[in-house]
This record gives structure tokens, sequence and C-alpha cells, in this order.
């Protein structure tokens, strides 16, 4: 029988590799997702779960201790946060390239300098191009649901990508929910025993990582964005046994919230989608037709999945919880995306970026109601009159006066 | 593993089998890659390679062609180390947990000296301190060889490399002495690394015997094997095992071993009656052909320094 628990992302994703028994997990500490690895320790101590547990020296090892493990056939998990992700950075493309489906849990943390805790997508977003699955939890259950998800689709013979399981650091990482842990018998039908068709085998002698001439190359990272496209049928697949073995149904790509006579969207992925939500309650009282799309991958980018539902409405206003110095339209990683998914998509909405949330701070309801209030003014207008607004920056830069009189205009009567 | 048996002669090891084989494209005389052909040797068939990245990877592998018929796989020139404690932790668990039946097999990282002493020692070292059942063969060819020969921590003083020229403002070339990753390793700042030895491939049964002491070892273990590299050091490709030789018989190179991490009592072997003068060594490779006496001297007083240090009861050129 699947147990009710109260507990926080990070015991929810223990708790699935504990169930997905993995062999071996690399730590190293780094706030917030060291507490993944405290619990394994504890776990491990008191002799309830068996696995290997090798504290590496830093990010850049452990990933390579994973990998290591990864190649003599274990199932083999790790994680990081922040300047962890970016230490680690050459690590990722060979274990990728290897084709060695470990993962990892990265509670994000915004980059140094200067030193800070808060959460942002930043880091985890930087190995966008690596071949790694991954995508946001928006809360515990999903971390752990997540979690399983991702061995299943990584792990599978027509696949064999590393995943990571992202979360915002401390929305996710560290609030205690509760949430609902699956039992054995249940993870044991969903998730085969990890058996890869090659590994550091003495009676079947493999090379891996050959070097090879540069024309050799295209070919198998090729191979690579091919499997990448073919995880999103896996994506479909394996989210819908999953609601058959579990009993939670999850969108496959994109979760809709208050959709169906929107005109205006929120665009976004993890934890802030809750705030968005019962913001989006008030703002509907307020007589906004506004609604909600989350990512629930990113990559691969669900660009057919939002090309079915964005051109539903008028305008979608991106809200990127990280920065990409320089990037077009003044926007984030996330906007930049949505926008080279949307590019050839006919009836497109107009796409609107907001950067929020930086340096871990929480997007407030009032935030939210700016951006709908801008979102308005550009559904009047007809286009983006300030693109790439820093929503949170209230008494700094120059749109604040807009976005300051956007608040008091949206402020519905709470 | 049960404690292999130590080869005894030459006619010996031609019982044994052979899995470093042809499929490789190293140059001719290559000091590493014969290095390589023994310690697998000695080694025998229950055995995973790791190769971070240079010559021995680069050299090696060829995409579907590779010389070895045990599993191998690449590593990054940073993380041999890391990527060789996963490989053992990963058979520790699987075994305990009756998901393979495997026996334990032998791991060797062959690490460059860059990948062991520079730019990966901080993997390495983890590696020999978290105690993982891994020998590390450090195979020295004192340089950077398969970027085109760059200066490496242990290029000895005086060398020349893409990156040490000698020229009028720095005649000696390489300006520093050698760093040591014996002291390093091995002087008991790793309570687990039980053995570490010095070898050459000047002396393969010497060099077969150390492989087969460290794989007995209950957790990890170092060898700094010296391989003599005729395209970076500048020799004939048929020269390699006269000068490899000739190192030690000069002191450029010192054969010992450290066992149960007992630093302060080491085994010297084939000590020479005594040093010849490093000179001897230096002439034969062009390396150092730019060399004035007072260098020779620099490198004759740091030879003699370190052999009474190591205390290597030996007579001693004069450095003059
Ligand atoms: C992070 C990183 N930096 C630089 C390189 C370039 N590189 C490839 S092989 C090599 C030399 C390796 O030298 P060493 O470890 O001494 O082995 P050798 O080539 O001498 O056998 C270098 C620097 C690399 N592969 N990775
Ligand atoms: S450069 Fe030196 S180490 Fe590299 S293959 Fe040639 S001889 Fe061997």
């Amino acid at each position: 029988m699947p147990i009710k628990k109260r507990g926080t992302g990070l015991t929810a994703v223990a708790d699935a590799w504990q169930l997905a028994d993995i062999d071996v997990s690399a730590s190293y500490p780094i706030r917030p997702y060291t507490a993944v690895m405290a619990e394994l320790a504890k776990r491990i101590a008191n002799g309830t779960m068996k696995c290997e547990m090798v504290h590496g020296e830093g990010e850049h090892a452990q990933f390579s201790i994973a990998h290591g493990a990864s190649m003599a056939g274990a199932r083999a998990t790790t994680g990081t946060s922040g300047v962890g992700v970016t230490y680690a950075f050459e690590t990722y493309s060979p274990i990728a390239g290897s084709r060695c489906p470990i993962q990892a849990l990265i509670g994000d943390r915004t980059l140094d300098p200067p030193g800070d805790f808060g959460s942002e997508h930043t880091d985890c977003l930087t190995l966008r191009d690596n071949g790694w699955i991954y995508g946001w939890a928006q809360d515990a259950q999903e971390a752990l649901d997540n979690s399983l998800m991702y061995f299943r689709i990584g792990e599978d013979p027509e696949i064999m990508l590393p995943q990571i399981v992202a979360m915002d650091g401390y929305f996710v990482t560290h609030i205690a929910q509760d949430y609902e842990m699956p039992d054995q018998e249940q993870v044991d039908k969903f998730l085969p025993k990890f058996n890869p068709k090659f590994r550091l085998d003495v009676n079947n002698p493999v090379i891996m990582g050959p070097q090879i001439e540069p024309e050799m190359g295209p070919p198998l990272e090729w191979d690579r964005h091919v499997v990448m496209n073919k995880v999103k049928g896996k994506i479909v697949e394996v989210t819908e046994e999953f609601g058959k073995i579990f009993g939670r149904k999850y969108a496959p790509f994109v979760e809709e919230y208050m959709t169906e006579d929107a005109d205006m969207v929120y665009v976004l992925q993890g934890a802030h989608a809750v705030t968005c939500r019962s913001a989006i309650k008030y703002l509907r009282e307020a007589g906004y037709k506004i609604g909600m799309c989350r990512i629930r991958w990113f990559r691969p980018f669900p660009d057919e999945a939002l090309a079915q539902i964005l051109p539903k409405f008028k305008v979608a206003g991106v809200v990127d919880t990280g920065t990409s110095y320089g990037a077009p339209c003044g926007g984030g990683v996330l906007s930049t995306e949505v926008k080279a998914a949307m590019s050839e998509v006919p009836g497109k909405p107009i796409i609107q970026s907001f950067t929020s949330g930086l340096g871990g701070e929480t997007i407030t309801h009032e935030e939210f109601f700016a951006m709908a209030e801008m979102m308005k003014q550009t559904l009047a207008a007809g286009k983006i009159i300030q693109s790439g607004t820093w929503v949170n920056f209230n008494d700094y830069h120059e749109g604040a006066s807009q976005i300051n009189a956007a608040k008091t205009e949206a402020a519905p009567s709470k | 593993m049960a404690v292999a048996e130590l080869i005894k002669s030459i006619a010996q090891t031609t019982d044994l089998v052979d899995t470093y084989v042809p499929g490789h494209r190293t140059c001719a005389g290559c000091g590493p890659a014969l290095g390589y052909r023994l310690v697998a040797k000695a080694a025998g068939k229950n055995t995973i390679f790791v190769g971070p990245t240079g010559c021995m990877y680069v050299a090696n592998t060829s995409y579907a062609c590779g010389p070895w018929a045990v599993p191998w796989t690449h590593a990054q020139i940073t993380n041999g180390g890391a990527v060789a404690s996963g490989i053992a932790e990963a058979f520790r668990m699987m075994i305990a947990k009756g998901k393979i039946k495997d026996e334990f097999p032998n791991i060797i990282v062959m690490a460059g000296d860059g990948g062991c002493s520079d730019i990966g020692l901080q993997a390495m070292s983890a590696m020999f301190y978290r105690g993982h059942k891994v020998l590390c063969v450090m195979y020295d060819n004192e340089s950077y060889a398969n970027t085109g020969i760059q200066v490496s921590p242990s290029t000895p003083y005086g060398a020349t490399t893409m990156f040490t020229p000698a020229g009028p403002a720095i005649p000696e070339a390489k300006k520093h002495h050698l760093k040591d990753p014996m002291p390093i390793f091995c002087a008991g700042g790793h309570p687990y690394l039980k053995y570490g030895a010095t070898a050459s491939i000047g002396y393969p049964i010497d060099l077969m015997n150390k492989v087969r002491k460290a794989l007995a070892q209950d957790g990890p273990a170092f060898i700094h094997l010296h391989v003599p590299c005729p395209k970076g050091w500048s020799f004939p490709a048929d020269q390699t095992i006269e000068i490899a030789k000739l190192a030690v018989e000069t002191g450029m190179w010192n054969l010992y071993e450290v066992e149960n991490g007992d630093w302060a009592n080491k085994k010297f072997q084939a000590l020479p009656k005594k040093l010849k003068p490093v000179d001897e060594y230096l002439q034969t490779q062009k390396r150092f052909s730019h060399l004035q006496p007072e260098h020779v001297a620099t490198i004759q007083e740091f030879v003699n320094a370190r052999a009474q240090k190591l205390g290597m009861e030996v007579p001693l050129p004069p450095a003059k």
C-alpha cells in the first residue's frame, strides 16, 4: 500500500531512489540539494537502504563517479546546486555521449557572484546543450514521481540518456509537504531492473568512449539528436502508464490551468506555478481572462505541444526564473526557447518575456498581477510595449513606474 | 583477489596472455605502449582499464579498433580517479546485492603524468584517500605528449618542451625542478594506500611483479612508471630501453617500493654500485642538448640530493 508522508522534495527523491534500488550515489555538499544525500546516508547507516555512497571531492568527481558506476552496470545517482552544476561541466557531455542513464537531482541555486543561496533556474539551464533529459517538478510529489519516470525513460534500451530531476531550491527542496510514497510492488511493476546492453564486463570486453576521426563524430551526434526526439514519444507512453499504476495523472508536456476561455497565459516551469495558480483565481475575479501553461519538460523541449496549445491565446507571458545576459528580446532562456519553438507557428500569440523570482525571491501575487496588467496592455495595443521586463525590481529600473502602476491597476479586491 | 604468483624470469612471461594486443598507432619505440603491454600482461584477463585522455588514449583507440582484449573505458584527463572509484564501488555493490555474478575485477587507471600529477591530481588523491580497490599506474613520459609535448610537472629541470623552449632569456629551458608524486601519495597522507612503487620499462620483471603486488592489495595502489618517449625526448626509436636503463644507472630515475605504507623503509631495486654522472643520460636526448655545464651541475645536485633524501646508500658523482 502506498503511504502518506510529510517531507520535502529532497526526501521525496530519496524515497524514489530507495524504491529504485540504486547501487551507487555520489555526494558533495552544497545547499540546497545537500539534504538528499544526508537522507540517503542516514538510511544506509540504519541499514534500511543498500547503496554505496561515495563522497566525491567535488562535483566534477561526483558526476565522474556516477559515470564510472553506470558504465559498470550500476544504477547510479548524484546531484548538486548552483556553482556545483557549473563546476561539473566537463562531465556532462561524456556521460550523455557514452549513453549512461545516471540520474542527478538539481536543487536550483543562483550562480556566484555574489554568493547567493536563493533559487534560480540559471544553474541547471547552463547544461541544456549536453544531451541530458530534464524538467522541473513543482512540488515534492512531482519530484518523486518525476524521478521514477525519468529512470524509466532514461534507462529505456532505445533511449539510454542521463536525466536531471530539477526543482526550485527551497520552494521544493525545503518546504515540507504531504506526498504519497508508492510501494515497492508498484515501483517494481513500473521500473524494470537496469540492464544495459553494454557494460564493463570482462567476459564481453568492449571499448567505451574511443577516440574517433572527426568525420565519425557527426553520426554519433546525430544519434543523440534522434534519440532526444524519440524521448518525446516515450514521455507520452510512460506518463500514461505511470497514471495507470500509481493513480496520478500528469499532462505529458504542458499542464494547463484555467485556459479554456483565456486570452492571456503565463508560461512557466517549476514551483512558482503554485503561486501563479492562486494569483489567477484573484485575477479571474477581477475580470482578467488569464490562465497558465506549466512546462513539465525542458529537454526535450515540448515544441509540438506548445504549438498546439499556445495559438489558442492572444498573449503569452513567459516567466523566466533565471538570466541569460544579452539574450534576444531581453528575456531569459525559457522565453528564448518558447519564442524559437513558436517562431513558425501560424496564429501564434504575442510572446512577452518576464524575468522574476531572481535570487530566490518569491514571485508575489502583486508581481503576477503586474505581469497580467502588462499582458493586458499588450493585448490592447496588439504589440509588446516593453520587451524583457525584470518584474521584481520595483524601485530600481526604468520600467519600475510602469510595473508599479500596473500592480495598482491589476490589484483585485482580495 | 588471490595474490598472484610473482614472476621469476622472462621465460616465464611467454606463458602469460597478452591483453594489450595489436591495434594501436603509437610512435615506433613508444615507452608508454610497451609499459601498457607489460602492465596488462601482469594483470591478466580479469582486468578493466580506465584511460584518461593522453597518448595512451588517443594513439590507442580508433573507432572500432583498439588494442585491448579486456574492457577499456575512456575517462577525461581530469577524472581517471573518480571514474575508477565509481567502477570499483559499482562492482562491489552489485556483487554484494547478487545483481551480477562477476568476480571483482582488477581496475587499473593508466594515467599520464598530466592526468595523474597535474590536472588529474585531485581525483587521484581522492581515490586513494577513499580506499577504493584500484591501481593507478602513472606512466610518466615527462610531458603532455599527446598535445605535442608540452611541459608537465614531471618534466625534468632543463628539458625543452613546446612550452619551455630554450632561448637567450631562458637558456635552461624548463626552470622548475620536477614534482614527485611518490611522497605526495605514498608518504603516509593517504592511509589506505598500502603499496606504492616506482618502476621502469627497462626492468620488465620488476615492473610486472610490482603490478601483481599492487593488485593483491585490499585497497588502492600506485605505481609511478618511467617510460621514455622517443618523440618527445628526441632520441632514436630503438634506444627506448637503453635510455630507460641509463636513467636508473644515473639516478635520474630511482627504483623502489613502499610496502604497508611504510614510507620510512623503502626497498630499493636495481641500485647501481655507484651512480653514473647525469650528463651520460642527458647526452642521449635532444631535449637537453642546449644545456650549459652549470645547468648540468644543477641537475646533478638535484639528483644527488634526491638520492640522499630517499636514503639510497650509493656513491654519488661530484656535483661540481
Ligand atoms: C580538460 C582538458 N584540458 C586539456 C585537454 C587536452 N589534452 C589532451 S591529451 C593531453 C595531454 C595528456 O598528457 P598526459 O596526461 O601527460 O599523457 P600523455 O599524453 O603524455 O600520454 C591534454 C593536455 C583535455 N583533453 N582536457
Ligand atoms: S608521443 Fe611519446 S608517448 Fe605519445 S605515442 Fe609517441 S612515443 Fe608514445
